[in-house]
């Protein structure tokens, strides 16, 4: 039993020197290009234009890889402090970046790369005649996002903002963006509070009801690399392609709006 | 190496719930349970499970005796088709009775809403429905289990003297097969008491009406953490009142033997 035990941990020694050694020269090699792979968290709206972001990314850095992990930007913040290795943080919100710059998981100024607006979605055809915020209040079942989630915080802020109470006990709370929009797509809530770029990839199983810009809300998304990360040089280009000319233009086409002067 | 092992095994199960404990806050345990979301959790979980283990009852007794007394054709296939939501995931219970009970476009939906004007999802009922669904798959099994075990000499002495099927079920069968019964019963509830993906999937979040203990504890785990644990705890202490009652059934086999 003992000298199997001894066997198995000169092995193990052996092969962490070993590791140590290949990752370094490794390293040097590949010092200029950008390499290897990082893990994004991104609030679920991102998820569509991300995914294509991400694609044409990798395609443009060969021997890139970008993996993602859309949930809602309270969630994300949560998963970051508990230490999951995550190389960039894409936020729906500045509130939930916040709390990660404070607490120094991100020690860098964040690149606010898009914006975003709300509306109102109902089932296509809108059978129940859903003009304005005020419509919502007569409503059997309304869905919102929880109130942790940016899309939730927006939602009542727009709501307060217009002067409409919704009755509690007719309001189903989804955990992220894309739960609160499939209660409306595929369930039998009757409406919703949800991104205009949401609405946009719901495509034909939902109608938007405009939210006027007079009483919209103006969201911003930042985006930061994590202190953490362990592929810092990756995680940087990343932040700055979504800010290049092309993640722009991939964003816009998804409907999000360009984000304010910095 | 088999203790090593073992320990292990231990501490991953001890360690989870030490945690738990830890994080608690204990000063103000009562002020937290007694916040309006606490209490509407706790309430609807209690009414729903319990709703839930009625209809396991009501529907799911009689489906045991006939899967283990009838012989038909497609017997085991029927079994298997209950025993089916004991296995899969819970969300996709719930997507498959979203796709029969929802308003638009669900199978039954559509009919149930034209003819009563009710709707399950997003409903107390929705809640109910969905818990009755995992959760009767247990009380089957268990009291089908039950029923092939006894003697059936006793059944078959009161026929003889008379008895008919109704009072032989109710006065013989029923007894006989009470430890089977609780023990299925207790299951179903328990199991009803944790159900998740499927409550909220077909009957949505809505505080006070569909937004059981789980879905309270998923929601508020970012912003309201002890609202989270003490809720938590509250399912841990029932589901050990459950583990404890039931340990007979489960242990009493493997004591016995060790005599």
């Amino acid at each position: 039993m003992r000298r199997a035990i001894r066997f198995w941990l000169v092995a193990l020694v052996l092969a962490s020197l070993g590791l140590v050694g290949a990752t370094g020269t490794a390293q040097a090699a590949k010092a200029k290009k950008v390499s290897g792979s990082i893990t994004v968290s991104a609030g679920a709206s991102l998820t569509e234009a991300f995914t294509q972001m991400g694609t044409d990314f990798q395609k443009a850095n060969p021997g890139t890889t970008v993996t993602f992990n859309f949930g809602s930007s309270a969630t994300l913040v949560q998963q970051i402090q508990g230490g999951a290795p995550v190389d960039v943080f894409a936020s729906a919100d500045g509130a939930n970046m916040q709390k990660v710059v404070s607490g120094g998981q991100v020690t860098v100024e964040p690149t606010v790369f898009a914006a975003n607006e709300l509306t109102i979605v109902v089932k296509k055809g809108n059978p129940k005649s859903v003009k304005s915020m005020a419509d919502l209040a007569k409503l059997d079942v309304v869905s919102l996002c929880a109130d942790t989630v940016p899309c939730g915080k927006y939602a009542q802020q727009a709501l307060t903002q217009a002067g409409v109470t919704l009755d509690p006990a007719k309001v189903t709370k989804g955990a992220d963006v894309k739960a609160t929009l499939s209660a409306v797509s595929a369930g039998d809530a009757d409406a919703a509070i949800v991104y205009t770029t949401d609405a946009k990839s719901a495509g034909s199983s939902v109608q938007a009801v405009r939210i006027p810009a007079w009483l919209n809300v103006y969201a911003i998304y930042p985006i930061a690399p994590l202190a953490a990360s362990s592929n810092q040089a990756l995680a940087k280009a990343w932040v700055k392609y979504t800010v290049s000319p092309a993640g722009q233009k991939t964003l816009q086409s998804y409907g999000f709006l360009p984000p304010p002067l910095q | 190496m088999a203790v090593l092992l073992a320990l292990v095994a231990i501490a991953f199960f001890v360690l989870p719930l030490i945690a738990l404990l830890r994080r608690a806050p204990w000063s103000s345990l009562w002020d937290t349970l007694n916040e309006p979301v606490a209490r509407d959790a706790i309430r609807l979980s209690v009414e729903c499970s319990l709703w839930a283990t009625f209809f396991s009852l009501v529907f799911g007794v009689p489906l045991a005796y006939v899967l283990a007394r009838a012989r038909f054709p497609g017997r085991s296939l029927v079994r298997a088709l209950v025993v089916l939501p004991m296995v899969f995931p819970p969300v996709v219970g719930g997507v498959a009775l979203l796709y029969a009970f929802q308003r638009n476009n669900g199978l039954l939906g559509g009919l149930i809403y034209d003819l009563f004007g009710f709707q399950f999802t997003f409903s107390k009922w929705g809640a109910v429905l969905a818990e009755t669904f995992v959760a009767m798959p247990f009380l089957v099994i268990t009291v089908e289990a039950g029923l092939r075990s006894m003697d059936r000499r006793y059944e078959d002495a009161a026929a003889s003297l008379g008895a008919t099927r109704w009072t032989v079920f109710r006065r013989i069968t029923m007894p006989l097969i009470a430890p089977a019964l609780f023990a299925g019963a207790a299951l179903a509830w328990a199991r009803a008491l944790g159900e998740f993906g499927a409550t909220i999937t077909f009957a949505g979040n809505i505080q006070g009406r569909t937004q059981t203990t789980p879905l309270a504890v998923y929601i508020f785990l970012e912003s309201n953490p002890d609202v989270a644990v003490v809720l938590s705890l509250a399912l841990f202490a029932i589901s050990i009142i459950v583990l404890v009652s039931l340990r007979d059934h489960w242990f009493g086999g493997i004591r016995d033997a060790g005599r």
